[in-house]
């Protein structure tokens, strides 16, 4: 530490070429901390890691085949399930087709969705009481809320797709949780409506068991039971049930994380070749410092960390840039696009920022690991002859 | 006069090192933009070849993909006897209600699964689309519970080969046949019958109606006509179009792409800039020589530019090179995204076109230009004097 003032002084020496360099950092790690935060707004895991209790019920040809009614009761009565509630993916158009306005609309039964399900969610008892006793409200993601700035009493109105109805519905309040992308209504808004499978039939069920252990049992039994129906299911858990839809995105995950990669490596050659050249003009005057009396190992140690100072410092404005401006501006103008509907849970998260240190103290002593090994090993005599 | 541009040559080959590192980082960037694009060609093409204007795809009004739609039995009747429809040799108007389902199917490794769109057809469907061609084994026949499967499809994921079983839940389909359709939509579908799909499901509906017309004239009067239909209550698009539509589903990669691409150009047009003055800086006593000697100011200028994009030239090609290391060591397989409107899984395969690799080529001349020329400037304005006087 107490050679920090050495090496501050070195990194700066050439203030355009560290400059440029930092830049260089800055640029890569503002892209990955983008990038990483993409992934993990694509993942985003609804309940934050805490729905291992909770399993979902869907048909087992897949989705997008509907699941008898008659079922509820039948998975109700199987021990150690707490509560269980159907859903339905609604589907439908908000305002026109445009990508911006897409929202996740599920219909569920209010009356233990929050209370006993999907009990990690944090929504105002307030808000819950009155939502349960609404049978056209809805709630909705904090996030998603704040985007179409909707107040309490507005009014929203659904076009169906695949469900030949309009829902008209009446905003309440908001619900926070790790997905904030989603709105929830009645089950029975639907069931009272005219459309010919009402009361018939949902698309998945959603329900949680009393204890981690009893998962795989009560999953198995749910699925022997309807083996041989009209309608065979597959129960998932939570995690399970969310992966299918990251599957299909998988070779967008090897790709940013491919892309990812080669770009570190590419700024890392950067990084090496300017400490290289800095090394380089200053053989002479390390050949000073030697016969002063530094030893070898002074001599890797302030090479190697000019390097990782000069990265850390690039990795920090890097960091500051991607949360502060790039986000929030991508956020903002990426809102008419269909990704918009990733960026609801767009953050950077504790563990992006760690990766962000890491990274940067990661470039720095790769690339200035031979330049500072270089410099170490010459030899006084050599160092002080050398014109440059 | 200029100076020679032998003279750049020879500069960049003494210093090689430096120049090697510097084209190679440029090499990378251009393999990274040239590996975005070529999968944004992918998605694009997918989703565009082969679909015509000449066919119509009828829905209900409202709906957004053929999944969405619920087409009665009435309705498909209505539509089979409307004029305009091109008939087959016997007589058959190429018309095709239609019955588009999801199931969930394991990939070829057995453990992860994934939504495939299944397509019930009516036996003149296939004749209905003339750019699917069974590449190996047959074409189903009705009421025996028989599939065609996408070539592509079938690299993908498991039991999907000839001969094989198809189980998911309840039901089973015996794999007869392979196709190809150019690289299309298509390709992501699993082909059946649709009456042996209506009873497996237990439906007596359909999803869409394909129609196969003379031109893109007729067809543009045929959705007219649908249009015209007051007790019909249906809406029709041409093939084209509703494909167009669903582009929507490449717009994550495309953004993806563009960000990737302009991030990693400026990061590297810095590293550029770095080296060239570097190159600059310790040639100070050289540039002094060359002004002694007569060069003007606007040769050297010119001269440190040129060589900036030598420089990203060399690394421009070292790119397309690694690019087609990975496109033919890694990417040899479809790739897929998913489609928002149907949650099923669309495949592509990564494109590399020769606009695209004059594309790459064009991205390293723009970091040539932007790189060498602030260091160039600076060249250019050193003044004789200082710099002959420069150790």
């Amino acid at each position: 530490m107490k050679y920090f003032h050495l090496v501050w002084k070195n990194v700066f020496r050439k203030k355009l070429r560290t400059g440029l360099t930092a830049s260089s950092i800055v640029i890569v790690l503002t892209l990955i901390v983008i990038l990483t935060s993409l992934l993990e707004a694509m993942q985003a895991d609804p309940s934050g890691g805490r729905g291992a209790n909770r399993l979902v019920v869907q048909h087992a040809t897949g989705l997008g085949n509907f699941l008898p009614l008659s079922q509820l009761q039948r998975i109700q009565q199987i021990p150690g399930v707490v509560a269980v509630t159907p859903e339905l993916w609604f589907g439908g158009v908000y305002k026109d087709d445009k990508p911006e306005n897409w929202i996740g609309q599920l219909s569920t039964n209010p009356d233990v969705y929050f209370d006993k399900i999907f009990d990690d969610a944090k929504i105002d008892p307030a808000v819950n009481a009155e939502w349960k006793a609404t049978r056209n409200g809805f709630v909705a993601g904090e996030s998603i809320a704040k985007k179409h700035g909707w107040k309490k009493g507005d009014h929203i109105v659904l076009k169906g797709t695949y469900i030949p109805l309009n829902a008209d519905l009446v905003y309440i309040g908001p619900y926070s949780a790790g997905d904030e992308s989603n709105i929830f209504f009645h089950n029975e808004y639907l069931n009272q409506s005219d459309w010919v499978l009402a009361n018939k039939v949902t698309g998945l069920y959603y329900l949680k068991v009393d204890n981690g252990e009893d998962v795989p049992r009560v999953a198995a039994a749910i699925d022997k039971m309807f083996e041989n129906s009209d309608a065979p299911t597959k129960t998932l858990t939570e995690k399970q049930f969310q992966l299918q839809f990251m599957e299909m995105m998988g070779n967008v995950k090897l790709l940013i994380n491919g892309i990812s990669l080669i770009i570190l490596f590419a700024v890392t050659l950067i990084v090496a070749n300017t400490v290289a050249m800095s090394a380089r003009e200053r053989v002479t005057e390390i050949a000073v410092m030697r016969t002063l009396g530094f030893g070898r190992g002074h001599i890797l140690g302030f090479i190697l960390s000019e390097a990782v100072l000069m990265s850390l410092l690039g990795g920090f404005l890097g960091v500051l840039l991607a949360k502060y401006l790039f986000i929030p501006a991508l956020v903002a103008g990426a809102g008419k696009t269909s990704i918009s509907i990733w960026l609801v849970n767009f953050k950077v998260s504790l563990s992006t920022l760690a990766l962000a240190f890491a990274v940067s103290v990661g470039v720095g002593i790769l690339a200035g690991f031979l330049p500072a090994i270089q410099s170490s090993r010459l030899r006084i005599v050599d160092g002080l002859r050398k014109v440059v | 006069m200029a100076i020679p541009l032998k003279y750049n040559l020879r500069n960049l080959v003494a210093r090689k090192a430096s120049t090697g590192m510097t084209a190679f980082v440029i090499g990378l960037v251009v393999a990274v933009f040239l590996c975005v694009l070529a999968l944004v060609q992918g998605v694009t093409r997918t989703l565009s070849v082969t679909a015509s204007t000449r066919n119509v795809i009828a829905m209900r009004v409202g709906s957004q993909a053929e999944m969405q739609s619920v087409i009665t039995r009435d309705q498909a009747d209505q539509m089979r006897s409307m004029p305009g429809p091109e008939r087959t040799a016997a007589g058959a108007a190429l018309v095709s209600p239609e019955l588009i389902t999801l199931i969930n199917v394991p990939r070829e490794d057995g453990k992860t699964y994934s939504n495939v769109q299944v397509r019930g057809m009516s036996p003149v469907g296939f004749e209905a689309r003339p750019t699917v061609k069974i590449v190996d084994g047959r074409m189903f026949n009705p009421g025996t519970n028989e599939a065609i499967v996408s070539k592509n499809l079938s690299k993908r994921f498991a039991n999907l080969n000839v001969g094989e079983t198809l189980k998911t839940g309840s039901f089973r389909w015996v794999v007869v046949g392979l196709f190809d359709a150019q690289g299309s939509a298509y390709e992501s579908e699993i082909w059946t019958d649709v009456r042996d799909l209506q009873q497996q499901y237990k439906r007596d509906m359909y999803s869409s109606v394909f129609v196969r017309l003379p031109d893109s004239e007729a067809a543009n009067r045929y959705i007219e006509t649908i249009k015209g239909d007051q007790r019909l209550k249906l809406e029709g698009k041409t093939e084209r179009k509703y494909y167009d539509e669903q582009m929507i589903t490449g717009a994550p990669i495309k953004a993806l792409a563009f960000l990737v691409g302009i991030f990693t150009a400026i990061g590297a047009s810095f590293g550029a800039m770095n080296t060239m003055y570097a190159q600059v800086s310790s040639r100070t006593r050289e540039i002094g020589t060359l002004r002694a000697i007569g060069f003007s100011r606007r040769s050297i200028l010119v001269s440190f530019v040129i060589e900036a994009l030598m420089l990203c030239l060399a690394g421009g090609l070292l790119g397309i090179f690694f690019a087609f290391l990975v496109f033919n060591l890694f990417l040899t397989r479809p790739t897929g995204t998913m489609n928002f409107r149907t949650f099923s899984e669309v495949l592509f395969n990564f494109r590399m076109t020769p606009p695209l690799i004059a594309g790459g080529l064009a991205f390293a001349v723009a970091m040539g230009v932007v790189g060498g020329f602030f260091p160039a400037f600076r060249a250019a304005r050193l003044k004789i004097t200082t710099a002959l006087r420069e150790v």
